[in-house]
């Protein structure tokens, strides 16, 4: 799969919908964590992994963790 | 773009699968009709078979790899997705013994028996259960040992190694267990294999003597439990050390 960001983002929220954590409104403002999506650290590995197996790479390995959907729709637009 | 099984064959990785109770487990695996990869340092007779053997050879890969490297652990396992695109099973059974007295060990020993026990059995487990929380299954094997249990002179630094790898297996079991992934431990006793190369005869006699069943294992009967412990229907049983000695340590 693509690294577009509609392709991206429907991967995130297909697997929020699994977990049943999927919003309202998915912006690119919102926190992963917390009061945002809310998604624990065995949730954000699982993201982690499905995002590099469907888009080949994995924004988690970096220096800095994303905080934010739009985090992530960034690392693949760089 | 992986080529995804195309039968009913589960995805099996062994580790240190070239000789001995690994390469037992591999045959195992490749009987019950089941894709297999394997890794070790070095090719064997043994793999060059399976490679050749129209039976096995589509069935079967091999990868060079020192698993006590990170680089070589992440590439084998990514390896294995580029060619079945997942990860059923994951036996864990790289290992390797230096004996000693423990007050004369060299750091070079140390790193060598701490390096592949240890750290080569948390890369390759990290590789593959991040496959397996994206499929949210998946069972897992962690080869330990009984000493590891109840310690044996010579072998301090294999025996912490293999009593972390228990640790290494209650741990992940909790971690994992919500999403579906099993974790097992077999603890084998003492093998007819050449990892019991630090036992003289009179030390394996007398470990013969001492075992109920009378004999010393086979990597059958290690690779039978192991069967078990990854039964697709198999869920309920996780976090367990199963100790499969012939009851010597019963």
């Amino acid at each position: 799969m693509s690294t577009a960001p509609a392709d991206v983002e429907q991967t995130i929220r297909e697997f929020l919908t699994r977990v049943e954590k999927l919003p309202e409104a998915l912006t690119p403002d919102l926190p992963l964590y917390a009061d945002g999506i809310g998604l624990d650290s065995l949730e954000t590995a699982e993201l982690s992994a499905i995002l590099e197996d469907d888009h080949g790479t994995d924004p988690f390995q970096g220096d800095e963790l994303p905080q934010t959907v739009g985090d992530i729709l960034s690392f693949y637009a760089a | 773009m992986s080529a995804q099984p195309a039968d009913g064959g589960r995805v099996v990785i062994v580790t240190g699968g070239s000789r001995g109770l690994g390469a037992g487990i591999v045959r195992s695996y490749l009987d019950s009709g089941d894709l297999v990869a394997t890794c070790a340092r070095s090719i064997t007779p043994e793999v060059e078979a399976w490679m050749a053997d129209p039976a096995t050879a589509d069935r079967f890969l091999w990868g060079s790899a020192d698993l006590a490297k990170a680089e070589d652990a992440d590439a084998f396992v990514k390896a294995v997705i580029a060619k079945w695109g997942r990860v059923d099973v994951l036996i864990n059974n790289a290992g390797v013994a230096r004996d000693g007295i423990h007050s004369m060990f060299s750091d070079d020993d140390i790193d060598t028996v701490v390096d592949l026990n240890i750290k080569g059995t948390l890369y390759v487990s990290r590789a593959v259960s991040r496959r397996m929380l994206a499929r949210r299954s998946g069972h897992i094997v962690n080869i330990s040992s009984i000493v590891g249990l109840s310690g044996y002179r010579g072998l301090a630094t294999y025996s912490a190694t293999k009593a972390a790898l228990d640790g290494l297996t209650r741990a992940l079991s909790r971690e994992l267990g919500s999403r579906g992934i099993v974790v097992n431990g077999i603890a084998p006793g003492y093998l007819k294999t050449e990892m019991s190369h630090g036992l003289d005869a009179d030390q394996l006699q007398q470990i013969v003597r001492r075992t109920p069943a009378g004999r010393l294992g086979d990597p059958e009967d290690i690779a039978r439990v192991c069967q078990f412990l990854t039964d697709p229907k198999g869920g309920y049983l996780t976090g367990q050390v199963i100790v499969v000695d012939g009851g010597l340590t019963s």
